[in-house]
């Protein structure tokens, strides 16, 4: 590792002509492939809605189209463990934005009163009285001296 | 052993490397770090793309009928092919082919100009019909986007998501034009260094890889850009 | 302490010189302002967040000074908020992140690995001119009247209603966000690619570990911020709804975006100061770091976990109950591996043979104070008791503890330990402790108190409490405290200024310390190394028993030298 004149595959790897060539054809089939599934409603899978199976195989499609842009164009398939490591590295890191939506799915997603033409929200401007909760003159705090 | 001055003899080395093997392999883990992060960079628009289209998805529908599938699918077409003369390119730096290189960089740049051409036909048509996002947002939901916008016979789209997608979409794709625009000034520049036959680009193949790879990474975005805007089912 | 006094220190000879040092190699200005010496880049950023530190310690001493009447002293509200924004973002966007990483960092990295330069050099210097128009570009926002949000920039409030510079700044913090990209990337490349034969991971300097974590958190957090900064000046600028709730947006969105750099920048800021400690213990107790594996791969945990608890500074702002919950927890894993690390400090001073340094003193000062702050971060990572201290002074003195008792202690404790190799100067060391004392006494005067006015329901960011003046007291010991710290901080600038000009000239090693860096002369030669060095071993290899008796032979044979506060290696005859 420490040595720098060892010599990595990566530098005398010329990929031919042809390899590049047909990796274009076969994105340029992946993108007709997409616009055309994209012409049709697909059917509901099990509890799983149609839209969703809609978009699933539009990003599928879009991540095979991607995994060759980056391993063929990109010369990952060639490269060093370390150019794999890193190439991979972003798009992981990235999944842990999505996880934002943890925070989402586990409440309702309310849009403020009155605004956006919302007419009402989930939870009332003002929290109705709860008479098991002691009002604040019953608590006997002396908080100030 | 002195190395302190001897290496200028090495031409397209720089002084701070043993030699050409370990430039081109730290040149490739600097372009890799670099483009980490602007994964990150795009990589959080395309969260918040996917929560508001996640809550909004038939605004997100209607509004997305007034982009031109077949006008994305060109321009998918044209970057995919982009993509592939700057490999080409590429292959022929490391072949040292100084003619080839710059022909299918002139290439990459004329599909490039090609992108942007048929980007800037696409806003032109979106602020022709009040489509940006801003207080001059369209009200009127039929006048934007014709039958879609109705369901049985009321309008079933909220103006305000629709902005939401306009202000994403313009967000989004302008900042992937303008990375667009930037690739073609570095291959401009790239084009030029070849041309002068510096040594900076005739003895390394790396460094026109490196612009290669953003090239691709530009591509990458595009990639999922197109199925996300202009592919989006049909809520059902 | 004269001038003419070229003395050299016996135990590790000056290296023959052949090369002028990076500081005669060219005198022009254009020498320095379009240089691609990392050393020279290094002195460039030092100067730049000197001036900064200056710019937001004006508004600091501005805040202490309104607070300490109930009603406020001279400024009006809105003006305060001003003020506070102006600290916050000055000494965050402009000091905290980039201080250590970009003086320190820049200067030693290629030295402990035995390189010739960093990476890419000219990146190296495109990153202090970014840094520099960002910085320029948020003092201008200063001057036309600076920005209200804090420095946290919260939408709607930032991105529709405020009247203030709000884009000028944003842009400015834009601009230095890519200072920070690019030195990671430079930071990463190097320490892969550059390390001298025989120098393995694992004989990497503690630094170099800290350093390298540090890059992967602002190669990968620090674009989301950027992207988000900028999606607000669109909304500011071109009304382009993102965060809007008239338009369905959410605010929390923003918040969500910012926190998820804005924690593990927290991390960027205090990871080097890890490092800076990990050195200066190791070699002023001359002895081997203790868990020397436990402290490197601590480092990359807290860089991969700080990336998960953004939450944490979210508890009360509407987040899921469930998520908040996890964030809680995983709050308490990433205290882990920063206790890991106090442990094994604290193991390696132990029957190790320590000489108490002022750079010592920092150290030793910073294991005390990160360890309060970090255990009051827990009281605010558990929800039940975040509810009553969030957004009161225990947040403010328990995020000052980290940083100015963390951050600021590990910059001066670098400043004062690598002063020597980066000018080439002695200063008077006694004058080093004085000051160490100084802040300690200072900081802990400032901040304590401030926890206490947390807990007592002190508010944050009010410009006036006059309905609790029972809080006076607290503040005028806080400000009180606060002229200390100031007094703290000035000073240095006074003896090390004074040290370029009259001090003893250094030797290559005058602590007589372990590391590549210590090898060549001060200050090192533009090419760092007039031979390609050769590691054979870890960097910490003190051996106690000779250490000691190399000290005992220096007691018998120079008596006087420890009494008179000289630094050693600089006197000798």
């Amino acid at each position: 590792m420490a040595n720098p004149a060892a010599s990595h595959s990566h530098e005398h790897h010329i990929v031919s002509t042809g390899t590049y060539f047909l990796t274009l054809v076969k994105l340029i089939c992946l993108m007709v492939l997409t616009v055309w599934i994209a012409s049709f409603n697909l059917p509901k899978i099990g509890p799983i809605s149609g839209t969703v199976v809609n978009q699933v195989a539009a990003l599928a499609i879009a991540l095979l189209k991607a995994y060759l842009v980056v391993t063929i164009f990109m010369g990952v398939k060639f490269g060093t463990k370390l150019i794999k490591l890193w190439a991979s590295i972003g798009f992981i890191w990235v999944l842990l934005i999505f996880t934002i939506l943890g925070d989402y799915t586990t409440r309702h997603f309310e849009p403020a009163v009155g605004w956006d033409g919302a007419a009402e929200s989930a939870l009332p401007r003002e929290a109705p009285e709860d008479p098991a909760m002691p009002k604040p003159n019953d608590l006997n705090l002396k908080i100030r001296q | 052993m002195d190395h302190g001055h001897e290496h200028g003899h090495v031409p397209g080395l720089n002084h701070q490397y043993e030699d050409m093997a370990q430039q081109s392999d730290t040149y490739i883990v600097g372009m890799w770090s670099f483009l980490a992060s602007e994964v990150m960079f795009f990589g959080a628009l395309f969260f918040i793309y996917t929560l508001y289209r996640w809550n909004y998805q038939h605004d997100f529908y209607v509004a997305h009928e007034h982009l031109d599938v077949r006008l994305g699918a060109i321009n998918t077409t044209v970057l995919l092919f982009s993509s592939f003369t700057m490999v080409m390119a590429v292959q022929s730096a490391q072949l040292k082919e100084r003619i080839r290189v710059m022909g299918y960089l002139a290439v990459t740049v004329v599909c490039a100009c090609i992108f942007l051409t048929i980007k800037y036909f696409e806003y032109k048509s979106k602020f022709e019909d009040h489509l940006y996002p801003g207080l001059s947002f369209a009200d009127d939901a039929v006048k934007a986007f014709g039958n879609h916008a109705l369901e049985n016979g009321h309008v079933a789209v909220n103006m305000n998501h629709a902005q939401m997608f306009y202000g994403l979409y313009f967000g989004m794709t302008g900042l992937h034009g303008l990375h667009v625009l930037v690739g073609i000034g570095i291959l401009l520049s790239l084009i030029r260094l070849w041309y002068n036959r510096a040594n900076t680009v005739i003895h390394d193949y790396v460094p026109t890889e490196m612009v290669g790879l953003y090239w691709h990474f530009v591509d990458l975005v595009w990639i999922f850009l197109f199925p996300l805007f202009y592919l989006m089912p049909l809520p059902h | 302490m004269s001038s003419t006094d070229t003395t050299l220190g016996e135990l590790h000879p000056q290296p023959h010189r052949e090369a002028p040092s990076y500081l005669d190699d060219g005198h022009t200005i254009a020498s320095w302002l379009l240089t691609g010496d990392h050393k020279r880049i290094a002195m460039l950023y030092l100067i730049s967040v000197t001036f900064f530190f200056f710019i937001g310690s004006v508004a600091a001493g501005l805040i202490r000074f309104e607070l300490t009447s109930p009603a406020g002293v001279v400024l009006e509200s809105e003006t305060y908020n001003k003020i506070f924004s102006a600290h916050g973002v000055t000494m965050v966007f402009l000091f905290l992140v980039v201080a250590i990483p970009a003086v320190f960092g820049n200067f030693f990295i290629p030295l402990m690995i035995g390189a010739r330069d960093l990476a890419f050099p000219r990146l190296n210097l495109a990153s202090w001119y970014m840094f520099m128009t960002g910085g320029l570009c948020i003092l201008i926002g200063y001057i036309a009247g600076g920005v209200d949000t804090g420095w946290t920039f919260y939408t709607p409030y930032s991105s529709l209603y405020s009247n203030t510079q709000v884009t000028l700044v944003l842009v400015g913090v834009f601009v230095s966000g890519f200072s920070s990209i690019t030195t990671g990337v430079n930071f990463v490349a190097t320490i892969h690619k550059m390390r001298a034969p025989g120098m393995t991971w694992f004989r990497l300097p503690l630094f170099v570990w800290s350093m390298y974590a540090t890059s992967l958190l602002l190669i990968l957090g620090t674009p989301v911020v950027a992207i988000t900064l900028l999606l607000v000046i669109f909304e500011r600028l071109f009304k382009l709804p993102i965060f809007s709730p008239e338009l369905g947006g959410d605010p929390v969105l923003f918040q969500h975006l910012f926190w998820f750099y804005s924690h593990p920048a927290v991390y960027i800021m205090i990871l080097p100061a890890f490092g800076v400690v990990s050195e200066l213990i190791a070699n002023f107790s001359r002895k081997r770091i203790f868990g020397y594996h436990f402290v490197a791969f601590s480092s990359i945990a807290i860089a991969g976990l700080g990336f998960l608890v953004w939450g944490h500074h979210m508890f009360v702002s509407s987040q899921s109950m469930y998520e908040s919950v996890v964030f809680s927890l995983i709050s308490f894993l990433v205290a882990v591996p920063s206790a890991i690390k106090i442990f094994n400090w604290t193991t390696t001073m132990y029957k190790g043979n320590i000489v108490l340094h002022s750079p010592m003193l920092y150290a030793i000062s910073f294991l005390g104070i990160f360890t309060v702050g970090g255990l009051t971060g827990l009281f605010l990572g558990s929800i039940g008791t975040d509810v009553h201290l969030t957004a009161t002074y225990f947040v403010v003195a328990h995020f000052h503890y980290v940083m100015v008792g963390g951050t600021m202690l590990g910059f001066l404790g670098a400043l004062h330990y690598w002063w020597p190799k980066m000018t080439g100067r002695l200063y008077n060391d006694t004058m080093g402790k004085i000051n160490a004392i100084i802040v300690f006494i200072g900081f802990n005067l400032t901040f304590f108190p401030q926890f206490i006015l947390g807990w007592m329901g002190m508010p944050r960011r009010y410009h006036y409490y006059y309905f609790a003046p029972e809080f006076q007291a607290y503040h005028v010991m806080s400000s009180m405290g606060a002229s200390v710290l100031g007094l703290g901080f000035i000073l240095p600038a006074f003896y090390l200024t004074m040290s370029l000009i009259n001090g003893k000239k250094a030797s290559s090693n005058p602590w007589d310390a372990h590391g590549l860096e210590w090898q060549t002369t001060s200050p090192p030669p533009t090419s760092n190394f007039l031979e390609t060095p050769i590691v054979m071993d870890e960097v910490y290899d003190f051996d106690p028993v000779s250490e000691h008796e190399q000290d005992m032979k220096d007691q018998a044979e120079h008596p006087s030298d420890e009494d008179q506060g000289h630094m050693p290696g600089g006197g000798h005859h």
